[in-house]
């Protein structure tokens, strides 16, 4: 019995691979899949919230920030996280309509209080515009928004004139069936 | 059924026969006991596998469903419901036919207020002393402690110099009358001590915190010399309401709790679940779907008998090798393999209403071989080990006998109902996804003691890898996601749906209104019938074996106070 033991002993000591890792020198290898911190592409998310909605403990916020894409993404409102709650169930990555948001292999997340463990977009950020992007890409946006501005004034008052005619029209057959 | 409506005529009020396998009937309260009885003798229905309470506020009515099947004589599950007023809620007891009726009953008693006539003990038995009489499950609930003032604990000394922390009522509410009147019973330190008949006789307390299992829960054994007379366990130290919090949940959110209610078998949880819903919306995964299911099912049954199994040996003071760690470095491989594929090490949340979250990695099932191939070798070795060491032998051999009558009885389910010479196993009974296909066998022992039952764990394992090999080989290409409607809404209605958990029979009930949100979960676990089989198994037997005897049922706190 105990020369069985020892043999089988033997055998795993000599044959299984690493048991033991000096853990933060040698880290584990995490596979392509893992769900870690997550990974927002600023640069793409458009600020719809189906993250904030989905998420079963309320742990995504949206919060203004400043390097994201203002044409696609109008009120600059990215996802804030607060690992305090997150549970890493992944759900508001399969519900992001654009796929900006992954979860990444990162997994250590140790602050020193609370709000240290509350990531903003900046942290989970791993794509973003610089600032001479932004002031590019927000000056387009401006344009954009005037010209579209213009477009709907111009809208207004074709609308305004057709409208104009129809009454007109409409006052005129009035006027004859009155006269009829 | 016809052979019900005309033994009883008239007491058939409503029936639905939703497959071959399941079968709705709706019953005269009145006529409860006698239907029951009925099956159970003359249609071979001898496994009560649970109730569930549904209150149906709008209707002004309590629905009780009683769920009923058979160890193997046929494959029918019969949902039972009677309906009772809501005002005066009272069904007659099933205790008298089947002796595991007792929990299921006990807590829709404390849950929601609905009387059982002819209950022996109707006390609470996940709730604390203070909840009971605010039915917390009925709809109108309001939470707790709603009632409450800003002074929430009070602190009070009694009179056995016990300090106590209680939340109390405001004194202008029970003036008042808003405060429900607490239903008398005698505590659970009343009610074991009553059982103290001689001096010679003691109380042992094992728990809250005791290493036998992962979990708080507390086992009183009344204790002549060496014996154990009688067993007492309390459990719900950690109850957190899962069922409740499903629904206020989305259906899809719900999911991420299902995992929660026990780590080890996280992936079958949310396979019963997904099963349940996915019956509700009227889908079928695509097959490559379901072949992914069943290779991580199985991967999580090797990883929770392998953990189960560890643990327990160590309890045991298992000499001259150390399996606990032995079997941890298995597992690792395991729990590596199910990494790569769902992201997560324990709470997978991988599977999908009509699908899984994500495809297997490219190379998987050549990662997965060598590792299958090496788990067989060491599992072999382990079973070879046990059996040749004489102390393990001596302690496990013999000891907590469950003969087959008694398992059945009892309402074990898993590999203790197994290890009873009961060849009962949901991927047989009722069967899913591919199971049909797949050639495996089930795994039974005659002895019933707790060495069959670590035997038969061990065998399961080598089931398991026997299984995934062939999914290896099957798995078809395609897709792996069946399309879903835009908002995950299912027409009203109700399904039950179960799997072989690595502990055995795990089953949802899930209730749909027609919302976003689940009219009522239910959720019936293995562990649940296991613990409340252990007071009469551990009757009679010496005080060093409890740890024995209740080890080797490999129970889990945390799904029995979901
Ligand atoms: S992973 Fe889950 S819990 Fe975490 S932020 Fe996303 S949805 Fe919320
Ligand atoms: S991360 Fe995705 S889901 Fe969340 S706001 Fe951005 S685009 Fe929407």
């Amino acid at each position: 019995m105990v020369l069985k033991s020892l043999k089988y002993t033997l055998k795993t000591a000599l044959t299984t691979t690493e048991v033991t890792r000096l853990y933060p020198e040698v880290m584990m290898e995490l596979p392509a899949n893992e769900r870690g911190i997550h990974e927002l592409d600023a640069t793409t998310c458009i600020g719809c919230g189906s993250c904030a909605r989905i998420c079963p403990n309320s742990c995504i916020e949206m919060v203004p920030y400043r390097y994201g894409n203002p044409l696609k993404n109008r009120k600059m409102q990215f996802p804030q996280i607060d690992y305090g709650r997150c549970t890493f169930c992944g759900l508001c990555v399969d519900e992001c309509p654009v796929s900006c948001l992954k979860m990444g292999k990162t997994t250590e997340i140790a602050g020193w209080d609370r709000k240290d463990i509350v990531y903003g977009p900046d942290r989970i950020a791993v794509k973003k515009f610089s600032e001479k992007e932004v002031a590019e890409l927000e000056a387009e946006a401006k344009r954009q928004a005037e010209e579209k501005k213009k477009a709907a004034a111009a809208a207004a008052k074709e609308k305004a004139a057709k409208a104009k005619g129809k009454e007109n029209k409409a006052k005129a057959k009035l006027g004859e069936g009155g006269e009829a | 059924m016809s052979a019900i409506q005309s033994a009883f005529p008239g007491s058939v009020l409503e029936s639905r026969v939703e497959s071959d396998r399941r079968l709705w009937i709706t019953v005269d309260p009145k006529k409860l006991v006698e239907i029951t009885q009925f099956l159970r003798d003359k249609k071979d229905f001898d496994h009560y596998s649970g109730a569930a309470g549904v209150d149906r506020i709008n209707d002004n009515l309590f629905e009780v469903v009683e769920i009923l099947t058979s160890h193997g004589a046929h494959q029918v599950v019969v949902l039972m419901k009677v309906k009772i007023p809501r005002d005066k809620p009272s069904v007659r007891s099933l205790t008298g036919l089947y002796w595991n009726a007792n929990w299921y009953e006990r807590e829709i008693w404390e849950m929601y207020g609905i009387n059982f006539e002819g209950h022996p003990e109707l006390y609470p038995l996940l709730l604390p002393d203070e909840l009971v009489g605010y039915w917390p499950w009925r709809k109108d609930f309001k939470g707790y402690p709603d009632t409450t003032t800003g002074e929430r604990a009070i602190e009070q000394v009694g009179p056995d110099g016990y300090t106590e922390f209680k939340i109390m009522p405001h004194p202008e509410l029970i003036k008042a009358g808003v405060v429900p009147e607490r239903p008398k019973y005698p505590t659970f330190r009343e009610r074991e001590e009553a059982e103290i008949k001689s001096d010679s006789e003691m109380i042992m307390h094992m728990g809250p915190q005791h290493a036998i299992v992962p979990g708080p829960f507390l086992l009183d054994l009344l204790i002549e010399g060496e014996r154990v007379k009688k067993a007492f366990l309390d459990v719900g130290y950690i109850h957190k309401g899962i069922e409740k919090i499903m629904e206020n949940r989305t259906y899809l959110q719900g999911l991420v709790y299902t995992d929660r209610m026990c780590y080890l078998a996280s992936i079958t949880n949310n396979e019963a679940y997904c099963g349940a819903v996915e019956k509700l919306l009227g889908i079928t995964p695509p097959e490559r779907a379901q072949y992914i299911r069943v290779i991580l099912a199985e991967l999580s049954r090797i990883q929770s008998h392998l953990l189960g199994t560890g643990e327990f040996l160590t309890l045991l003071g298992a000499a001259t090798y150390s399996p606990f760690q032995y079997m941890i470095i298995d597992r690792e491989d395991i729990v590596y393999l199910m990494e790569s594929v769902t992201g997560a090490r324990i709470t997978h949340t991988f599977v999908r209403f009509g699908g899984v979250r994500n495809d297997l990695p490219d190379g998987f099932a050549d990662k997965a071989r060598p590792i299958l191939k090496r788990m067989r070798e060491r599992t072999e070795e382990y079973m070879d080990l046990l059996h040749s060491d004489p102390i393990y032998t001596r302690r496990m051999r013999g000891i907590g006998v469950l003969s087959p009558g008694d398992a059945r009885r009892l309402g074990v389910s898993g590999p203790p109902l197994r290890a009873s010479d009961t060849p009962y196993d949901m991927r047989r009974e009722d069967p899913i996804l591919v199971y049909p296909d797949l050639d495996f066998k089930v795994v039974t022992r005659k002895a019933g003691d707790a060495e069959a039952r670590v035997e038969v764990r061990l065998e399961e394992i080598l089931e398991s890898i026997h299984i995934i090999e062939q999914c290896l080989d099957q798995i078809p290409e395609g897709p792996i996601q069946e399309k879903l409607p835009k908002k995950i809404k299912p027409e009203p209605g109700e399904a039950y749906y179960r799997v072989e958990d690595p502990r055995g029979e795990m089953g949802f009930y899930v209730v749909s209104d027609g919302s976003e949100k689940p009219y009522r979960v239910k959720v019936r676990g293995p562990v649940y019938a296991y613990m409340q089989a252990l007071p009469p198994l551990l009757e009679g037997a010496y005080v060093a074996d409890v740890v024995a005897i209740a080890g080797s049922m490999d129970a889990c706190t945390s799904e029995v106070d979901r």
